[in-house]
């Protein structure tokens, strides 16, 4: 064995040694040494967003199926008032939980931003009345941060 | 120096280890800073073994005999990018480039997600750290590349197949697809083990296994015209037991991408992902054995070794420990939705994968008939290729049909009504295509003319989906870019129609003959006609050259020459086919002069002509282009997943 593998063999080990040891080095004794996973309240959260952006990706599907001709015009009158109910079902959910913010277990939670990428809004919009058309997710309220 | 490389597997070993066991505890018991050193831990891995990698390359380059790896694949007459590629001609080398490649992957899938997936990657890191361990420990203990001797004067050389600018990119290629498998699989594992089995993993890793894919696809067509130019029997793909571990975990790959879809719209298939990303990884490694192992017999399978028994248990074991993940995980895998009608998008996805998977566990059937024959009766029965043929036709061209519907028919629900109307245009020009190819002469193969006509099929409704979308939106830039996946996705569809003309043009339709041959005989193919002319024999450096040279005239006028080169350092023939590509005509002209008498100047020639064939080559481009579409990061959307997976973050 050569002296410089001998050197450069303790470098790598005393190195990669280091680095491993670097979080107990740094901080020898942790205040608070838990995972921080997200909580309940979070994964709420998120499930909430999950069904918003799933119903509101369908609908935009649905749009884009409906302007290119692969769904004709009943299938599309039957399937857009469901989703849209489901649509502005999320959309209250979300703002019940927004609501409900005070509460001291539920964390910092994000502005959210626009939809998620697609063909695009639709130029015109789809002639079926609706009771409840969905906002534009854009302009759905954030919560806000806990203090 | 070998002594560094040793040192450096040994610490990454050691590392592994520590990731393994460290992150499980951590992981466990919620503990913050053991989670960090573990992960650090898999960071220093990717370290120690790039150490151990640049020691190798570095003595392949320099030809250090003194190591065994060297003088058993190397010879001072290599260039240096052939001596270079030595780093994975060989098993050990391979081997090593698997733990380098997972280790750098894990680290940067690591990297990039610790902060807004903490709470999967704690459990990424032992999952992908126990791959790892088993790879260094089989570096360390079983097939070390470091192994030293006293320095002979030459090496052994390269097998001289392997002396091809094509296996210098496809071998690597493999493995970066192979490996890439792992990332996945590791995310997908960590999330069933965190218990957060949302679309998180998926999200995260979908430009992981798409990379992968890509690269596992595009390297298996390297091979496939390394294959055609090197090999010399006149095809690209022989069903060889090596070449279908490659095409296995590709195929299960691609079931996946598609069946990701659904989960991540309609939240249903998850469990059925769960199942595909894990078979994709243990066929990975299940490849790797096959090809290491020599426990089937293939002329990619380059060293025999006692590595197999432990790839073999390490494929079970791992196995066994996603089977019992994702029955363990069963009630957190339960779909949110069901399938609304059998003609939909989603059903469409799932009859595609339906096929995808029959197609993979029947090849798989095929490579593991042989050695479960041995095993039973004590006797090797191989299955020959009209069985995969078939099982080709069978699957493939009901896929190649899906790949021209699937697009057409809306998410949810169509009625037969609109998808009627929607498939008049490209039915007609199906139809038209179909009765221009009888006219032609291309029903003389059933099944060349079901493929080209379903290949017309998938073209139409491909330049009908983008003219619709265009009108749509107004401009086809924008409609691509707003949807890379799904444009990117039609592209990489045009490019397996690509590859489907390509290999019914060049097995349904191709023609061949043989004749023994002396100066001055003619043979005649397709329009061409051959005429030998001499029969030479010439040293060049490391091998003797013998070549018959033939005139052709007719579609094409010149002259081919086709022979062996008998090389000296490896004591080893490699048969040189004469090939030319008629662009204009879009056909090869393949031509393999064997048994050649110097004494009598005759030889035996073979003449092929292959039409379409380059097809596939091209499909390989487009294939990557289409992929890199698809792969291509979107700023809109890393801006929304950013905010989305924020709750994650401390």
């Amino acid at each position: 064995m050569t002296v410089l593998a001998v050197v450069l063999g303790v470098v790598v080990a005393a190195g990669a040694v280091l680095l491993v040891a670097w979080p107990f080095l740094r901080e020898p004794v942790a205040a608070d040494d838990r995972l921080d996973a997200p909580s309940e309240g979070e994964a709420h959260w998120l499930e909430l967003l999950d069904e918003r952006d799933r119903v509101l990706g369908a609908l935009k599907e649905l749009e884009f199926d409906h302007r290119t001709g692969k769904i004709g015009d009943d299938d599309y009158g039957s399937q857009i008032g469901p989703l849209r109910r489901s649509a502005a079902a999320a959309l209250r959910a979300i703002d019940g939980y927004r609501a409900r913010m005070s509460a001291p277990e539920i964390p910092d939670l994000p502005t959210e931003p626009g939809p998620p990428p697609d063909e695009g809004t639709p130029p015109t919009p789809a002639p079926v009345p609706e009771p409840y058309p969905p906002p534009d997710e854009a302009d759905i309220p954030a919560p806000a941060p806990q203090e | 120096m070998a002594d560094l490389g040793r040192a450096a597997l040994v610490v990454s070993l050691g590392l592994l280890v520590y990731a393994l066991v460290g992150g499980s505890v951590a992981a466990v018991t919620n503990r913050r800073r053991l989670a960090v050193s573990a992960r650090n831990a898999l960071f220093c891995a990717f370290g120690s073994t790039a150490i151990a990698a640049t020691v190798l390359a570095v003595a392949l380059v320099r030809h250090d005999f003194s190591f065994a790896y060297v003088a058993t694949h190397t010879n001072r007459t290599l260039s240096t990018p052939y001596a270079l590629s030595a780093f994975w001609g060989g098993q050990e080398g391979s081997l090593l480039l698997w733990l380098l490649v997972l280790t750098g992957y894990g680290a940067l899938a690591v990297a990039l997600n610790r902060t807004l997936l903490r709470d999967l990657t704690v459990w990424v890191v032992p999952v992908l750290a126990g791959i790892g361990t088993f790879f260094a420990f089989v570096l360390v203990a079983v097939a070390s590349p470091f192994d030293t001797q006293t320095a002979p004067l030459d090496g052994a050389g390269l097998t001289p197949s392997l002396q091809n600018p094509y296996m210098v990119a496809h071998p690597p290629m493999l493995y970066l697809g192979y490996v890439g498998l792992a990332i996945p699989f590791a995310f997908a594992a960590g999330a069933m083990l965190s218990g957060r089995t949302d679309e998180r993993w998926i999200v995260a890793t979908r430009r992981w296994t798409l990379a992968a894919w890509m690269f596992l696809g595009f390297g298996q067509l390297l091979g496939a015209h390394w294959a055609y130019v090197e090999v010399g029997w006149g095809g690209y793909y022989a069903w060889d037991p090596v070449e279908n571990a490659a095409l296995m975990p590709w195929l299960a790959a691609t079931a996946f991408l598609h069946s990701v879809m659904i989960q991540e719209r309609k939240g249903m298939l998850k469990v059925w992902n769960m199942v595909l990303v894990a078979l994709a990884f243990e066929l990975s490694v299940f490849g790797t054995f096959l090809t290491r192992s020599g426990v089937v017999n293939s002329i990619h399978s380059f060293a025999k070794s006692p590595i197999g028994a432990w790839f073999l248990a390490f494929v079970v074991i791992s196995s066994l420990f996603s089977l019992a993940l994702i029955l363990w995980r069963l009630p957190l895998l339960k779909a949110r939705t069901k399938l609304e009608s059998a003609l939909s998008r989603e059903a469409a996805f799932l009859y595609n994968n339906l096929l995808l998977v029959a197609l993979c566990l029947t090849i798989l059937w095929g490579v593991l008939f042989p050695i479960i024959t041995q095993l039973v009766k004590g006797e090797t029965r191989t299955i020959g290729r009209p069985y995969y043929d078939f099982f080709l036709r069978a699957f493939g061209l009901p896929l190649l049909l899906l790949m021209g519907i699937g697009p057409l028919i809306a998410w949810r629900k169509t009625s037969f009504r609109t998808l009627a109307k929607t498939l008049a245009w490209p039915g007609a020009v199906t139809i038209a295509c179909g009765i221009a190819l009888v006219a032609f002469g291309a029903g003389s193969s059933h099944p060349g003319l079901i493929a080209y006509t379903f290949s017309a099929f998938v073209l139409s409704t491909i330049v009908l989906e983008l003219v619709r979308g265009t009108r749509a939106t107004g401009s086809l830039v924008a409609l691509v870019s707003r949807n890379r996946r799904r444009y990117g996705g039609y592209v990489v569809h045009a490019a397996i129609v690509l590859l489907a003309i390509g290999i019914a043009g060049s097995s349904a339709y191709s023609s061949s003959t043989i004749r023994k041959l002396s100066p001055g005989q003619s043979m005649t193919l397709s329009g061409y006609t051959l005429t030998l002319q001499d029969v030479v024999r010439r040293q060049v450096p490391n091998a003797t050259e013998t070549r018959a040279i033939l005139a052709v005239k007719g579609r094409w006028n010149g002259r081919i020459s086709s022979g062996d080169n008998q090389y000296v350092n490896p004591p080893e023939p490699s048969r040189e086919v004469g090939l030319k590509t008629n662009w204009l005509r879009a056909e090869d002209l393949y031509v393999i002069a064997d048994s050649v008498n110097l004494k009598t100047k005759t030889v035996y020639v073979k003449v092929l002509v292959k039409p379409l064939v380059n097809l596939i080559w091209v499909a390989g481009f487009v294939f990557v282009l289409g992929s890199l579409i698809a792969l291509w990061p979107d700023a809109r959307e890393q801006r929304r997943l950013v905010t989305r997976l924020a709750p994650a973050r401390a």
